[in-house]
């Protein structure tokens, strides 16, 4: 016995310096690769702004900063965000408050409908309310900043209610008691206890949706662009796609600019939000809390009135457009057809491609992103380390970045990754892979954190005490636990990646068309049939996608939830 | 498996968790560490069990260097006071996963799993429920199915962590006799750590007591109990009252009256150093002789059922007195007590 102990203890210690020298080369591996598709780009796009021809120069923030047309579209964009970050704080909070406090029926129904114009890329939801309009008895101008900002706020209220409704239940219920049992009134309560507990949730929702509203590219395309109102996003892509003098050069610098307005608002959000953890253990409790007596009724139907109207209504518009043959007509029975489709589907091989692209796109996306992301998000909450740290920090930068600044970064850092030599990156489909993966990884950190959270230590050293390597833990206790948690991440990351429109606009091209290029390319030549037959088709496909996954972790959850009862 | 610690001692940054903890554990030998929350008694365990590698000192099992072993490759198991099972795992799929994995299972349990896992199951009186996940369990079932995993690979070394600290007062007793059971059953040495001195002294051979990173005290749950060496251990296992005052050899007069003198033999040299007196409630008695007697004056009563509770104030000194139900003595009354 003492024999063995000790020739084991032997083995374990080569064993453990031999993977100590492992971990060290995954360790340089990982950072060398995370510098060159996280860090680089970023650099090359901020050294080009300050290139003149071939001398660094401050001549492009003083030209562009001189222009009238600048402040012009700073003065857009300022008024889009705040109007539409407003409109989406006024939903997002009110719908939030009423779902997780009141005894609304049919709570779990109408969150699905809640979430809709968010799940919907942004640019069928424009579509959709184009054609709701014209169905509307009154005029109303999308093509305008108001039409832009609205649009805006009504796809990103669902990220406030989001933020909100779970830390509004989160609130602890007694805190609310003590207040009435010591004499205050309701409105007392909502005043000392409600928001300023809630307020960490709605200023990050709202953040949030700040953030989301100055990177759309899709509504102010869609809108903007035919109205001659321009953007901090859009004029990056014009610039872009204008070909000018210098124009790489003036895209950078408007994205400096756009960044730095994006990381200034996210570390507001981050020193705000910074003393609030404490309350993130404490339980969710979901029994209402206000009796809405007998306004109940009168609540549910002006709630599910807006509800509808902002998720499905307009689609029922587009769909209309979508089963007349020419636009203008009006839909009858006579006028029917399913010639758009047929068209589509049958005649026109581009969406075929396109569907294909952005399915297989969407993917190997979300395949990198559940290894890689799993890994950072295992280091990240078991190990802690400053490593680890800083590795979710950067994972985090471009997908907090605009998608736009993001795409010019790609271009600049793949065109000729080293100068005088280009790997042909750049204007093929991996362009959009290494885009897709960088902008989307986070997304997956975020989910699989959330699964690993919901799994404690102890189970992981429970196996190791019963004698589990590393890979039999794995194996047999910790993926079979993870997996739904992780596959619910990736769902996010397929549905992103499968209609992506911001990023795609510019890494695009002609043979590796993605389906938010593809619409995005009818709508700009006028096909406005075929863009609502093929966002309706999207649609579609999007849901089996996500019911497809939904199904798979489902029945991995309840094969050990539910058993013999 | 003889284990034995030699001055191990552990920090986490600038704070010295461990101070140099010296303990052997004897083959077969049940041993509960007790302490406070903060004393260390959880480091202790996690550097036994290999999760945590000590600073410095030695951890050897049978004579073997463990520091940098990792725990899969040691002798021992764990049942953890969250139970700690796997929630995908059937019952019977968690007492057998160890006999997979194990590096010290026989081949025996090793060619009929299922044996071994029907003989842990029914040791813990859980067959019937083999096929039931953790969810469909009682907090006492699940604790019982821990048990019979720590069990099955038959480990020379059992830790637990407080493992009835999360259970109501009625399943503790039911796993106290459970526990007890099973040690004299299989015969394997555990170590058993608790902040309950009562889960000590009901069940160890040996007690160790711990307070800031050092052990205060090794010895039976007699020798805690009756003879303690620190006025740490007087009061944390003997709930004792310190008493100050002078000592003369074995006689000991309270500094309240000093012409009272009480006979204590076999107390330690420590107390006598400081000029304490360790009294445990229940050695404090009403007496009438004013010799042994010193005059206290009743505070407050709780009623137990089984006994009393008394508050007294001697002075300026709180005194807590135990005596049988059937002792009526009132809030505000003035009497005499000695041992």
């Amino acid at each position: 016995m003492t024999h063995f102990s000790t020739q084991s203890n032997i083995k374990a210690t080569q064993k453990s310096s031999a993977l100590l020298i492992s971990k060290k080369g995954l360790i340089t591996l990982s950072s060398v690769l995370i510098f060159i598709f996280f860090i680089v780009p970023i650099l090359r796009l901020v050294w080009q702004s300050f290139q003149y021809d071939g001398i660094l120069s401050l001549k492009h923030y003083t030209t562009i900063l001189s222009e009238p047309f600048t402040w012009n579209m700073l003065k857009n964009t300022a008024f889009i965000v705040v109007v539409s970050t407003i409109l989406a704080l006024v939903l997002g909070v009110t719908f939030a408050w009423i779902m997780a406090y009141t005894n609304f029926r049919g709570k779990k129904w109408i969150q699905i409908f809640i979430m809709l114009p968010f799940i919907i890329p942004s640019y069928i939801v424009t579509i959709a309310w184009t054609q709701f309009v014209k169905d509307l008895p009154i005029t109303v101008n999308l093509y305008s900043l108001t039409g832009i900002a609205f649009l805006l706020g009504v796809s990103h209220f669902p990220l406030v209610y989001m933020f909100t409704v779970n830390v509004l239940k989160r609130i602890p219920k007694e805190l609310e008691w003590a207040i009435r049992t010591s004499g205050g009134s309701r409105i007392k309560t909502f005043i000392v206890v409600t928001l300023p507990l809630s307020l960490p949730g709605i200023i990050g929702g709202g953040m949030i949706a700040f953030l989301s509203n100055l990177d759309n590219f899709g509504i102010p395309a869609f809108l903007g662009i035919p109205a001659n109102i321009t953007v901090l996003s859009t004029a990056i892509f014009q610039e872009v796609i204008g070909y000018g003098n210098n124009a790489f050069a003036r895209a950078a610098t408007l994205s400096v600019l756009l960044a730095l307005i994006a990381l200034i608002v996210t570390g507001l959000q981050w020193l705000l939000l910074r003393r609030s953890k404490v309350m993130e253990t404490s339980y969710i409790d979901h029994t209402p809390r206000v009796d809405l007596g007998k306004w109940r009724s009168l609540v549910e139907i002006i709630v599910w009135a807006l509800v509808l109207l902002f998720s499905i209504v307009p689609l029922i518009s587009m769909l209309k457009t979508s089963f007349v043959k020419t636009y203008g007509v009006p839909l009858t029975l006579d006028t029917f057809t399913l010639y758009n489709y047929n068209f589509l589907l049958y005649d026109y091989n581009k969406v075929g491609d396109a569907l294909q692209t952005s399915t297989i796109l969407a993917i190997a996306t979300a395949v990198i992103c559940v290894v890689a992301g799993t890994i950072i998000a295992y280091m990240r909450i078991r190990k802690n380390t400053i490593f680890s740290k800083t590795l979710e920090l950067i994972v985090a930068i471009p997908y907090t970045l605009p998608g736009m600044v993001l795409a010019l970064a790609m271009i600049l850092a793949w065109m000729q990754p080293i100068p005088g030599w280009n790997p042909g990156i750049y204007g093929s489909i991996w362009i959009l892979l290494i885009a897709y993966v960088t902008r989307f990884m986070f997304l997956q950190v975020r989910g699989s954190s959330t699964a690993i959270l919901q799994v404690s230590t102890d189970l992981e050293e429970a196996a190791h005490i019963s004698g589990a390597s590393v890979w039999a833990k794995w194996k047999a206790i910790l993926l079979p636990l993870f997996l739904p948690g992780i596959i619910s991440g990736s769902v996010l990351v397929i549905l992103n990646t499968l209609t992506e429109l911001t990023v795609s606009s510019l890494l695009w091209s002609s043979g590796a068309e993605t389906i938010g290029v593809l619409i995005y390319n009818f709508e700009q030549a006028g096909y406005t049939t075929y863009s609502t037959a093929f966002s309706a088709i999207v649609l579609l496909y999007m849901s089996i996608f996500a019911g497809l996954l939904y199904g798979i972790s489902a029945i991995i959850r309840r094969k050990r939830v539910s058993h013999d009862h | 498996m003889i284990t034995e610690l030699k001055n191990i001692k552990k920090s986490f940054g600038s704070t010295d968790v461990l101070k140099g903890i010296d303990l052997t554990i004897e083959d077969g030998e049940f041993v509960a560490i007790v302490g406070p929350s903060g004393c260390g008694k959880t480091t202790l365990l996690k550097i036994l069990a290999g999760f945590e590698r000590p600073t410095s000192g030695e951890l050897l099992m049978d004579d073997a260097l463990m520091n940098r072993v990792p725990p899969e490759q040691r002798n021992i198991s764990l049942v953890f006071q969250s139970f700690a099972l796997w929630p995908h795992m059937k019952v019977k799929e968690q007492v057998a996963f160890p006999l997979k994995h194990h590096r010290f299972v026989s081949e025996a349990f090793k060619k009929q799993p299922d044996v071994r896992v029907e003989e842990m199951l029914s040791a813990m009186s859980m067959s019937h429920l083999a096929d039931r996940y953790p969810h469909e369990l009682s907090g006492g079932q699940k604790q019982r199915v821990a048990i019979a995993r720590a069990l099955s690979p038959a480990p020379a070394l059992i830790l637990m962590d407080e493992p009835l600290s999360s259970l109501d007062a009625k399943l503790r007793i039911e796993l106290r006799y459970e526990i007890q059971k099973i040690h004299r059953q299989f015969k394997k040495a555990i170590v058993y750590v608790t902040h309950d001195q009562g889960e000590a002294l009901a069940m160890a051979d040996k007690i160790v007591v711990m307070n800031a990173g050092k052990i205060e005290q090794i010895g039976t749950p007699q020798e805690i109990y009756y003879y303690p060496e620190t006025p740490f251990v007087a009061d944390f296992v003997g709930k004792a009252n310190l008493l100050e005052g002078t000592w003369d050899n074995d006689q000991f007069s309270p500094a309240l009256s000093p012409n009272v003198s009480w006979h204590f033999p076999k107390v330690s040299t420590s107390f006598k150093q400081a000029g304490l007196c360790p009294l445990r409630p229940e050695q404090l008695k009403p007496t009438a002789d004013n010799q042994h007697g010193i005059e206290v004056e009743i505070q407050n009563v709780q009623f137990q059922g089984r006994e009393m509770i008394y508050t007294a104030l001697a002075n300026e000194t709180q005194l807590t007195i135990v005596s049988d139900a059937d002792t009526r003595i009132q809030i505000g009354e003035r009497l005499l007590v000695g041992t």
